[in-house]
């Protein structure tokens, strides 16, 4: 075994993926531009690493980049709920569906008068069309703009996006089964991977519907036994998937979103987050360090006119559908900003269409500059979409965008309808830990008419009690952002978790929220009181008092 | 992606039936790679990337785990007695090693496995009982962080020893060298890292796992063992608020790598053969025979009654996870054969077994009935009557203490903490040393003859044994959970519900402060509660 040589690649991917994220916060990139970025000064630029070819593809670095996007789209997969789906389903349907399509036309337009061969050309539209679930959610839920009209619009032809990507990857499927012959010998692989997907749907809904909901259920208590049992069931699938011919990405997809209907969804996608972060940094660096920098450079004229097609050409196709589903200029406008940019998922459909011989290096090359200039591009305009909005307008260039019926959706859909439990709420009380303690204060604050929002790891302890209930761990900022922590008026533990309360204090201090800790010994006090807690709930001094007050009922004392 | 499907899912399994027969994960883990093993061999190269990754991960979350600072302030005792175990274990070990024909160098090596405890195991059992803060509860912690630290210390010993002084001493100089680069780690990096990125999760664990690599790559430069750099690491990381930072997203990792981990294992091992099952049944005999009474009679000469003394030493009385990493760098340096490592993993899995169930209130119980001073007869005294009698006087019962003091009936206190009977006799009070799961400690403090009974004990089998010798005296009990309230009432005692009474408390505060500036520190309560 070459153990040093693994190590020393898995080594060096993650120490510049960590160098390039420091890096990158000053400038506000996302993180798969930095990890790109780092990749390329690594391998393409400064030629420092060359990954070994042997664990690149299959073992080591390699496998592990696999797992990174097998765990993405089963973390997509986890998003997905029904109610999610419900909520934005039908415009995002419309907008998404037009959108791609449209895009997909214009690129392949674009492309061919670039000097690209049909089907290249029909790829490249098809995949530009696509933008990147990962730098719009991440930089909309900065900006708490994730439950704004524009934002859960965005979000929702994401989605919409992340099924046709599935969808794609069973068409490359079926052709790279159907090797080089005629239409027939492509179309009907293509038609035995559908085949292949429908069984592989209706077996992982029949299975997560009919067997999981008990056993899940009890699992669920157990925070470690559930990452391992949804894990399996994602890694099954995906042997499954391959088994029938599709690829992993699907099966990891359907995975995620069998289990996206099961209640404790939202606890298992904090959990697997971060193996995504771990994964998915070891698989964009060694994209970088593999990407053909020089293949891109040469053809410098081609990625800046596709790139300024994606910038541009996005934004205004969107701004001709949107508004034509019954949405403002301004929905319309921040939609289109904000969907500006190629999508991940372009690199691994170039990956995987390079691999059975659809399109050239070039012509992956090509793809992978178009994607990182309009990632970084997006990360930078995003955040100043406003402002930007606000600059359009003055110069009156969004009137020739204008349908009837404009703005009548914004107004029905409205910015309400939180997705999240603690999202749409202020000045709420966060109460961590449903022992007695925590039961008993989630009642008291409620029977005051307090909004409380309860936490907890274990489901059944959330049982039978009103208010906004999150299942999870107190150690999770995700989690706490998910409550709406910045906004509460107070945030309470009743945990008997010395670090876990320790941790929860400084981090609300940290906001400037008041928080109450259950001092449940004399030890826990003294760190407490230096994190700078509002109030301790010391629950021995308080038996004492009610052990006095019992005695003095009897006579004994008092 | 075949093969990890099989690990994951032998994991699932595993973690299920363990659930199901509340015994700890990691035999179940390790029993489920022998069955994949059998099923469906993954590749030999497979498992060892999965072995590699898994001891890197699984020893770098053990590392965050210990911070320095806050065992050195908790951990004087736990030092002495760790110390002794250690000792004591590995010369045992080591002994029996020889007896059954070992070499020198495997022997030392057995021996080193024999003397760590599993963090993991124990950690969980505490939380179960609720006695991570009991003072038994954080000793037992402080040995095992002890023991995790010694191991790491002594790996790169035992690896450089047969090449002569030369080797050890440089492993000895470099482990030395990433302590003090850990240590400023600790010191100056935590709060610039943590000025930098604390509120970006992902770039935090990003850093964290770099600098994982960086320590495992000086580790390899200074050819040290990987698990030396992968501690040290963590240790580097564990300081506060950092390692609370990192826990969350760190334990998705672990957890991940240590499944892995351990079912790679298991599939990695053959068969073991009847003599390497008769050797493992005797080092796992000798664990628990060795540990609990040199556990029990190390924190007795500290001051613990024999209970809490008990408990302590059942619950180490299993080899640990740092036992298999040891084994497994024995085998990676070859001083150690594919048998042995077997032996070191069967007697893992037979005493991490096993420990749920000798660690149980019953086994502890009977266990005392042979202690000498409960076979020793003592001169029966005239039992006080008339009075509050008030079992366990901790930082529970303290408080209430001052109150009762006020009352016109007597107190009488029965803790089995001798520093604190001695504390209350100093300060005036009636207090006899005994445990409460003792009837005729019960009797001498006159239980049948006391006015009322108060009980801050947590244990429900202790409880049970006062509601049985009370004999119609009221007893009032001191419960947190709603269960455990209806358990008091169900055998006759009166519930206290700390809960309810704590909630009400926090509540009045709210009332009484309104939320207008709720955002000061109470300081009189705070200095109330100090």
């Amino acid at each position: 075994m070459d153990e040093v040589r693994l190590l020393q690649d898995m080594g060096l991917v993650l120490v510049a993926a960590a160098a390039a994220a420091l890096a990158a916060r000053p400038l506000r990139l996302p993180s798969i531009v930095a990890w790109l970025m780092a990749g390329l000064m690594l391998g393409p630029i400064l030629g420092w690493v060359v990954l070994d070819p042997a664990t690149a593809k299959e073992g080591g670095v390699g496998l592990a980049a696999k797992i990174g996007i097998a765990l993405l789209l089963f973390l997509v997969g986890l998003e997905l709920s029904f109610r999610t789906i419900r909520d934005i389903g039908a415009v995002s349907v419309l907008g998404g569906v037009a959108q791609m399509g449209t895009t997909a036309l214009v690129g392949w337009g674009v492309s061919r008068a670039l000097g690209f061969p049909g089907g290249a050309a029909l790829f490249i539209g098809i995949a530009l069309s696509f933008s990147s679930t990962v730098v719009v959610v991440r930089l909309l839920e900065e900006r708490g703009d994730l439950q704004d009209t524009y934002g859960r619009i965005s979000v929702g032809i994401l989605l919409v996006q992340d099924l046709a990507v599935v969808i794609v990857m069973t068409v490359l499927a079926g052709i790279a089964a159907g090797g080089g012959g005629g239409v027939l010998s492509t179309l009907r692989p293509v038609g035995i991977a559908f085949g292949g997907m429908a069984l592989l749907v209706v077996a992982a809904f029949g299975i997560a519907s009919r067997l999981f909901p008990r056993p899940f259920a009890w699992i669920s208590r157990f925070p470690e036994a559930l990452l391992v049992w949804s894990l399996a069931w994602c890694f099954l699938l995906i042997f499954a998937a391959g088994l029938l011919g599709l690829s992993l990405e699907l099966g990891a997809f359907l995975a995620g979103i069998s289990l996206a209907q099961l209640p404790w969804a939202h606890a298992l996608r904090r959990r697997v987050a971060p193996l995504v972060t771990f994964f998915l940094a070891l698989f964009f660096v060694g994209l970088g360090i593999q990407m053909d920098l020089g293949s891109a450079l040469a053809d410098w004229s081609t990625v800046l006119a596709l790139t300024a097609f994606v910038l541009l050409g996005k934004p205004i196709l969107l701004l001709l559908v949107v508004p034509r589903l019954g949405f403002g200029e301004r929905t319309a406008t921040l939609a289109g900003i904000t969907l500006g940019q190629a999508s991940e998922f372009a690199f691994i459909l170039a990956g995987v269409a390079q691999g059975i011989g659809l399109i050239d290096a070039r012509t992956t090359a090509v793809i992978g500059g178009v994607g990182i200039l309009t990632m970084g591009t997006s990360a930078v305009l995003i955040p100043r979409s406003r402002r930007l909005y606000a600059a359009l307008r003055r110069l009156r260039l969004l009137r020739i965008f204008r349908a009837p019926h404009e703005g009548r959706r914004d107004r029905e859909l409205g910015v309400g309808g939180p997705h999240g439990p603690g999202e749409g709420m202020r000045d709420h009380v966060i109460v961590v830990g449903m022992n007695a303690l925590g039961r008993a204060i989630v009642q008291g604050l409620q029977s005051r008419g307090v909004a409380t929002l309860a936490i907890d790891t274990d489901p059944a302890k959330l049982e039978g009690l009103g208010g906004a209930q999150l299942v999870g761990s107190a150690d999770d900022p995700e989690m706490l952002h998910g409550a709406g922590i910045e906004r509460a008026r107070l945030v309470v533990s009743a945990l008997r978790i010395e670090d876990a309360n320790l941790l929860l204090a400084w981090r609300s201090r940290l906001l400037g929220v008041p928080v109450a800790i259950h001092a449940f010994d004399p030890s826990v006090v003294e760190e407490l009181l230096e994190t700078g807690v509002t109030h301790l709930m010391d629950s021995k001094m308080a038996g004492a008092r009610g052990t006095a007050a019992l005695l003095g009922a009897r006579g004994i004392y008092g | 992606m075949r093969e990890l499907a099989l690990l994951l899912l032998a994991a699932a399994v595993a973690h299920g039936v363990a659930l199901r027969l509340r015994i700890p994960a990691i035999p179940l883990l390790i029993f489920a790679g022998f069955g994949l093993r059998w099923a469906a061999p993954p590749p030999e190269r497979f498992l060892q990337e999965a072995l590699l990754l898994g001891v890197a991960f699984l020893v770098f979350a053990a590392g965050v785990e210990l911070d320095p600072g806050r065992a050195r302030a908790r951990g004087g005792l736990a030092v002495r007695i760790g110390l002794v175990q250690f000792a004591v274990l590995g010369a045992g070990g080591v002994a029996t090693a020889l007896l059954f024909g070992a070499g020198v160098s495997t022997a030392l090596w057995l021996g080193l496995t024999l003397t760590a405890s599993s963090t993991l195991v124990v950690v969980r059992l505490l939380q179960q009982r609720g006695a991570l803060f009991e003072s038994w509860g954080r000793l037992t912690v402080g040995v095992l962080l002890l023991q995790d630290l010694l191991v790491i210390l002594l790996i790169p010993v035992l690896s450089g020893l047969p090449e002569g002084i030369a080797p050890v001493a440089r492993g000895l100089l470099g482990t030395l060298f990433l302590l003090v680069l850990a240590g400023a780690f600790y010191r100056y990096g935590t709060p610039r890292l943590l000025a930098r990125v604390a509120g970006d999760g992902e770039t935090l664990l990003l850093t964290a796992l770099a600098l994982l690599f960086v320590f495992l790559f000086l580790a390899s430069t200074f050819r040290l063992p990987l698990v030396t750099g992968a501690f040290l690491g963590g240790v580097a990381l564990s300081g506060f608020p950092l390692s609370g930072l990192l826990r969350g997203p760190l334990s998705s990792i672990r957890d991940f790598f240590t499944a892995i981990f351990f079912v790679a294992l298991g599939a990695s091992l053959g068969q073991p053969t009847g003599p390497e099952w008769m050797l493992a049944l005797a080092f796992a005999l000798l664990v628990p025979l060795l540990t609990l009474p040199v556990v029990a009679w190390s924190a007795e000469r500290a001051g613990f009654s024999a209970r809490p003394a008990l408990m302590a030493g059942l619950l180490l009385s299993q080899t640990s996870e740092f036992s298999l990493v040891a084994g497994l760098q024995g085998l990676a340096t070859g001083q150690l054969d594919e048998g042995v490592f077997r032996v070191i993993t069967l007697v893992t899995l037979l005493t991490m077994t096993a420990t749920p169930l000798l660690a149980s209130d019953g086994v502890s119980l009977r266990l005392l009935h042979l202690h000498p001073s409960r076979r020793a007869r003592t001169a029966e005294g005239e039992a006080p009557s008339g009075h509050v009698l008030l079992l366990g006087c901790g930082s529970g019962g303290m408080p209430l203490l001052e109150t009762l003091r006020l009352a016109p009936s007597p107190v009488v206190v029965m803790d089995d903490d001798p520093r604190v009977v001695a504390f209350l006799r100093e300060s005036g009070v009636e207090a006899h040393r005994g445990d409460a799961s003792d009837p005729r400690a019960l009797a001498r403090v006159g239980i049948d003859r006391a006015r009322v009974v108060v009980s801050t004990l947590r244990s429900a089998a202790d409880n049970h044994e006062v509601l049985r010798a009370a004999a119609g005296v009221p007893v009032l009990v001191r419960v947190f959970e709603e269960r455990e309230r209806r358990w008091v009432e169900a055998h006759g005692g009166v519930p206290v519900p700390v809960a309810d009474l704590a909630a009400s408390d926090f509540l009045q505060w709210v009332d009484r402060r309104g939320w207008e500036r709720p955002d000061e520190l109470d300081d009189l309560e705070a200095q109330e509660t100090i």
